[in-house]
């Protein structure tokens, strides 16, 4: 996590998960969503990045971030708001989401496709469970 | 036929939102929902119905003229819905479809639909929706409410979806569709993934899946399967409507289906009568993704020939059509 980030505050999202990877186990701490978050003064301050603006469960993430912040002793309130300033990419990715996940590179990025989707499968054949 | 191309519509529900249908609240949360969509992505050029009207019970013929008298759509699919637990005939009944077909028969085929949750009850109704009313696919909802809780089911589930599959498949029919992303309701977004679509392609290699509304939001993942399985399509329903409001979202869409899947595997549906048809096809066949997108992206262009394939022709393949054939005998110019 490059950005401004309390790990007081990541700790304690490592346990809330956007509704679309709950069942992959990838919390919002590992999917990149945390942009800033701090405590100052009893006061948590938390922006969020969202993957994708057709997310259909912002709310929803915003008020289980908002329960964890507000469950840490030294956090009396919980402002958080999810920021359009910059976009989410898969750089911010932990590498246990990368390895869970898979996101497609923009085309300009592959000089050959099927190279790239031959490379692909037998990394996912090399990664499933034997 | 819109400039060169024949219409193929993969998808048209003769809703019923009839006051009364709707169980409680998320009932009426889905009915508002597939307003919000006609509302807000029908473009300022077109009218807007409001809400009092357009939830109504709308007939087959308010459909049929929509489609065919007022597009240049040259055959359709006449889709239902079986959301009987949320409204008491489902919101588009199967034999309200078998009516909207019976009015074109050349031009309409009817897809059936069953809820696999039913069990034997499920596959009584597969035969005889196929057997006796002529049913040409299906098409499934994974999302179920019962007792005011969701129950959903999975397309890689052994149990509950293969004994349909294999059914389906005992009966001659190969083509499958699956609403997937785009969570309507309160629904768990889990089974609106298309993680299960693996299982059930590899499964069943020889069945057809369309994955409709391409998955969005999770185009990447939808893209990944389509490569992988070349028993899997994206269906461009309710996605294509963004064209007007939002051409470089969607162009973004159509740019990695075109790239990584083909202009094989993409098909075309107008979701009437959340909107009329003709804007969002005379915005498609203008449409060209922006050349920056192009040049930065990588994006391949979208050619004629890719537009034809999309609107029309893969859907004829899929339905083991002739296309030559069946373009010279029912491809139409609609008088201006």
């Amino acid at each position: 996590m490059a950005d401004a980030v309390d790990p007081v505050v990541a700790r304690a999202l490592r346990g809330v998960y956007d509704p679309c990877c709950r069942d992959k186990g990838i919390s919002v701490v590992d999917m990149g969503l945390l942009h800033r978050a701090r405590i100052d003064d009893g006061v948590a301050d938390v922006e969020l990045l969202l993957t994708s603006g057709w997310c259909p469960f912002a709310s929803r993430v915003l008020a289980d971030i908002e329960a964890a912040v507000t469950a840490l002793p030294e956090v009396e309130h919980a402002d958080v708001r999810i920021t359009w300033d910059e976009p989410w990419d898969t750089s911010r990715l932990s590498p246990d989401a990368r390895r869970k996940l898979r996101f497609m590179p923009d085309p300009a990025q592959v000089a050959d496709r099927e190279a790239f989707i031959s490379s692909r499968l037998s990394q996912a054949r090399q990664e499933a469970p034997k | 036929m819109i400039g060169e191309a024949f219409v193929f519509d993969g998808v048209a529900h003769p809703f019923n939102f009839e006051e009364g249908n709707a169980y409680g609240v998320p009932g009426q949360m889905f009915s508002n929902h597939l307003y919000a969509f006609h509302a807000a992505l029908t473009p300022a050029t077109e009218p807007v119905t409001p809400a009092a009207q357009w939830l109504h019970k709308w007939s087959i013929d308010e459909i049929g003229e929509m489609v065919y008298d007022h597009s240049d759509t040259d055959m359709l699919v006449a889709m239902p819905l079986p959301l009987t637990d949320l409204y008491r005939d489902g919101l588009s009944p199967w034999q309200e479809c078998a009516r909207l077909a019976q009015r074109d028969p050349d031009r309409t085929v009817l897809w059936g639909t069953v809820n696999p949750l039913e069990g034997k009850k499920a596959l009584d109704e597969v035969t005889r929706q196929v057997e006796e009313y002529g049913a040409k696919a299906f098409k499934f909802y994974n999302v179920r409410y019962e007792d005011n809780g969701p129950v959903p089911w999975r397309m890689d589930d052994p149990k509950v979806a293969f004994p349909v599959f294999e059914r389906l498949r005992d009966l001659g029919i190969n083509l499958v569709g699956v609403h997937k992303g785009v969570p309507l309701g309160p629904q768990p977004i889990e089974y609106t993934q298309t993680w299960d679509m693996d299982g059930a392609a590899a499964n069943f290699p020889d069945i057809n899946f369309v994955i409709f509304h391409v998955g969005l939001p999770f185009i990447d993942e939808t893209c990944w399967q389509l490569i992988r399985y070349p028993n899997l399509y994206a269906s461009l329903a309710a996605s294509l409507n963004f064209i007007v409001r939002a051409p470089r979202q969607f162009a973004e869409t159509l740019g990695k289906l075109l790239f990584w899947c083909g202009e094989d595997k993409i098909v075309y549906g107008s979701e009437a009568p959340i909107w009329q048809p003709q804007w969002a096809l005379e915005a498609f066949w203008n449409f060209q993704i922006p050349q920056d997108m192009c040049d930065g992206y990588g994006y391949p262009q979208l050619t004629d020939q890719a537009k034809k394939k999309i609107l029309g022709e893969n859907l004829l393949r899929l339905h083991g059509m002739d296309v030559q054939a069946t373009v010279a005998r029912l491809g139409r110019k609609r008088d201006a």
